[in-house]
């Protein structure tokens, strides 16, 4: 293609200026470097690894394997297991989310005194470290001394202390109040937005036409809200899926690999188990499904919600 | 209203309310049954072990004359805390330093300037953002072990601008498409090059972005902790969220003692959460509005 001087022609056809085009790589030459190194080279990288027997328990022998990592991974029951509890947590906790969300954001978009400070200590759960979040938790649910308990006891929900993390049935519902105590508040911040862009006049007119709150409700506001929750179930989705710290710190997978998610899987697998090549093949299947379930979210929802 | 604000206020802060409660209780109080919810003999002795740690040996006689910073349920370990917050905050601040170099030229550069893939950049950036973080592990691993930066901040910086540059880039990118075109025109008019438009006129109307790109890089670097915990293992690197960790996961250690780390790590945060609440908002909505 031969350029003359300011003759670039853009997708739409419409001139670019050749000072453009050579200022805007310049402008953008940072941000692809960094990103071709932290992010491209290692997903590719990655692939590359996960054909390979890799094992750091045995690192001169490094045999070139094909896609058996994989084939061992979908024969692997764990790897199902830890699929269907993956599974199961994102689905309370997106659920859960999205409800607390609502309602919280319905309180915000109100006006009463207080309301500032409200939305201002709607912060301190964002903020907060997973890893203090992890601990606090641990400590709530303690069963010899924690506030679980005593509250439950106080109150005569229960005549005796009861385990909490401990128990297989009860783990994962657990480690899902700490991690949708922690995201809500993100949750509610787009929500309200959502709320804020309604215009007034829309509810004044469904008054006149005699609509009660419930209709309002349902006809105006839910609807409208379309976008924010679209936004608020594929975060919360990707979020819930990779989640690891929580679990990491409350029950390291247990207890009996109740709470062993796809996650902790992957950690077991390379960090534990010291097998990169299954641990990288891990690793990149849940990169594709995350991958695939944005796209498919943002498809199919964009559509219907 | 009034209801359903306390409604709110109790489930948003009793968990950290019972936090730091717990983290001014001594041994003995805080194995009360039921718990004591406010402690009867509020005690600073947790904090002292933490900020003592250094100048103290734990050893069997201090542990039994029950020093506060030896002895008790204290682990030898408490003496890397302080020093872990401080491995935070360098490499929090040399986060924020490279995702303002790298970020605010790219952001302007996808937003105000016409160029040839322009469109194919905006994808591109959007599909790093969903790369999972455990999904960069393995690679990384290999990759810094390669170098020789295994057990060195550095790894830690280079890794978390694989987390943090894509949100900081969407946030600016948003801000300055919001920001009217004609102040480019007139900056171009006037001879500015595309570099001095940037600095001299955007860049001072876009500090509200700015700001809540300082603060959301700084949160997310502070508060990482699965690439921490693969890359630290000596307290030369370990961050705070490691150090705070590896109490969490001792049987032995007391849950005052925990509390008062878990206070101490949550301050920071909280507190510039607090403070830059407004830049957050809208920093937040920006950001993932777009994405």
């Amino acid at each position: 293609m031969s350029i003359r001087a300011g003759a670039l022609r853009g997708v739409f056809g419409a001139p670019v200026s050749r000072y453009d085009q050579a200022s805007a790589m310049w402008l953008l030459a940072p941000m692809l470097g960094v990103l071709l190194v932290v992010a491209v080279f290692p997903v590719l990288y990655s692939f590359w690894i996960s054909l390979f027997d890799l094992r750091l328990t045995r690192p001169h022998r490094v045999p070139f394997v094909w896609f058996e990592n994989y084939q061992e991974i979908f024969q692997d029951e764990l790897f199902w297991q830890s699929v269907w509890r993956t599974t199961s947590f994102t689905l309370i906790c997106v659920a859960a989310i999205m409800v607390i969300a609502l309602a919280m954001a319905l309180l915000l978009n109100e006006e009463f005194r207080g309301r500032r400070f409200l939305s201002a200590m709607l912060l301190v759960p964002w903020a907060i470290p997973y890893v203090a979040n992890g601990l606090m938790w641990k400590w709530i649910y303690d069963s010899g001394y924690g506030a679980l308990n005593g509250l439950l006891f106080q109150l005569d929900f229960i005549d005796k202390y009861m385990v909490w993390l401990g128990d297989q049935h009860k783990t994962l519902w657990l480690i899902a109040n700490a991690f949708i105590w922690k995201e809500v508040p993100l949750a509610t911040i787009l929500v309200l937005v959502g709320l804020k862009s309604i215009p007034a006049d829309l509810y004044s007119a469904a008054r006149v036409d005699g609509a009660n709150t419930w209709r309002r409700f349902v006809h105006i506001t839910l609807p409208a809200l379309r976008p924010s929750f679209m936004l608020v179930v594929i975060y919360e989705t990707m979020m819930a899926i990779r989640h690891f710290d929580l679990f990491f710190i409350l029950t390291e997978g247990g207890p009996a690999e109740a709470s062993h998610v796809l996650a902790w899987h992957v950690y077991v697998e390379t960090f534990r188990k010291l097998s990169f090549g299954t641990g990288s093949a891990l690793a990149y299947i849940m990169a594709l499904v995350t991958f695939f379930l944005a796209f498919w979210l943002i498809r199919t929802l964009g559509r219907k919600l | 209203m009034f209801f359903s604000s306390i409604i709110f206020l109790v489930y948003v802060l009793a968990p950290v309310a019972w936090l730091l409660s717990s983290s001014f209780q001594g041994e003995a109080e805080i194995t009360s049954r039921p718990p004591h919810w406010i402690p009867h003999q509020p005690t600073l002795e947790n904090f002292e072990a933490i900020f003592q740690a250094r100048e103290k040996k734990v050893t069997y006689e201090t542990r039994r004359a029950g020093d506060p910073a030896t002895g008790g349920y204290i682990p030898s370990t408490a003496r890397n805390l302080i020093p872990s917050m401080w491995n935070s905050l360098v490499v929090a601040v040399a986060v924020v330093i490279l995702n303002l170099v790298v970020g605010v030229p790219a952001a302007y550069a996808m937003a105000k300037i016409r160029f040839i893939g322009r469109s194919t950049s905006i994808y591109f950036m959007l599909t790093t953002r969903v790369i999972p973080d455990i999904a960069l592990v393995v690679p990384f691993f290999l990759f810094i072990r390669t170098f020789g930066l295994l057990d060195h901040l550095g790894s830690l910086v280079i890794t978390y601008l694989a987390i943090t540059v894509p949100f900081s880039i969407f946030i600016l990118v948003s801000y300055f498409e919001s920001l009217p075109d004609e102040l480019d025109k007139a900056a171009r008019v006037d001879g500015c090059s595309r570099l001095q438009t940037l600095t001299r006129v955007y860049v001072p109307l876009a500090m509200p972005a700015l700001v809540a790109v300082v603060l959301f890089t700084f949160l997310s670097s502070w508060n990482e902790f699965l690439l921490a915990l693969m890359f630290t293992q000596t307290p030369a690197s370990q961050t705070m969220p490691i150090v705070v960790a590896s109490f969490a996961s001792d049987f032995t250690i007391s849950f005052a003692f925990i509390n008062a780390a878990g206070v101490l790590a949550v301050i920071p945060p909280v507190l510039m959460a607090i403070i830059f609440e407004r830049y957050i908002v809208s920093g937040l909505t920006a950001g993932a509005v777009k994405g």
